[in-house]
């Protein structure tokens, strides 16, 4: 029995690894998600209808602040989250 | 970012930079490399907010720009790493989109904005796809 389960449970790692290696390119790719990527990844709570949550802002003037509640108005706000690499 | 150039005149833009996905100290990507955009992971609010000027000007970045601290207080709030869209209308998110970069989705916020104002068609020679500065 205890053969078994560890049998299960070496194919179930190996089969995780080999998902997480074509997801992200080979097995560097797989390290740099599980270590990198994964702890920052969150589906979060916001809902559609929930209130917009406020956050500062620092512009690209690197000196001025503005809040995303400040920016929304009569018209819809996209707001696109992201990075450059 | 034919999605802004086609709305601009009946929603807002706002893009908010958060803490880098692929930086050089931590998952490198190839495809990075190769389009020489290398950069460590930053440390300070500074190295954010002049890596965010490079992206701009290397872009010509036309929509509204913000810098979330390093407290990652707007990433936080809003679960946005590594890539995120919402839509907020009056105060309330009517759209949430996917998070990246699977569930990156940004035609669905051109969905949306169809739905509200019309859709914007393109001759298929001079389309630019919707990717992620869109």
């Amino acid at each position: 029995m205890l053969k078994w389960v560890g049998a299960a449970v070496v194919l179930l790692i190996l089969g995780a690894v080999i998902g997480l290696s074509v997801m992200a390119g080979g097995l560097r790719g797989a390290y740099g998600m599980v270590r990198y990527a994964l702890p920052h990844m969150h589906r979060g709570t916001l809902r559609v209808g929930d209130d917009a949550p406020d956050a500062a802002l620092l512009a690209l003037d690197g000196s001025s602040r503005f809040h995303i509640r400040g920016r929304t108005g009569a018209r819809p706000l996209v707001i696109v989250f992201g990075s450059y690499t | 970012m034919q999605i802004y150039k086609d709305y601009k005149d009946h929603a807002d833009f706002l893009t908010v930079y958060v803490r880098e996905a692929h930086p050089t100290d931590e998952w490198q990507m190839k495809s990075n490399v190769k389009e020489d955009v290398c950069y460590a992971q930053p440390k300070t609010l500074e190295q954010r907010v002049a890596i965010a000027n490079d992206f701009v000007k290397r872009f010509n970045y036309p929509t509204q720009f913000g810098i979330d601290d390093m407290s990652n207080a707007a990433n936080d709030a809003y679960a946005a790493w590594p890539e995120r869209i919402y839509i907020i209308e009056q105060g309330r998110i009517a759209y949430r989109g996917g998070m990246g970069p699977f569930n990156y989705h940004p035609e669905e916020a051109r969905t949306w904005l169809a739905a509200r104002y019309g859709e914007v068609k393109h001759e298929a020679s001079t389309a630019t796809p919707d990717k992620k500065s869109n």
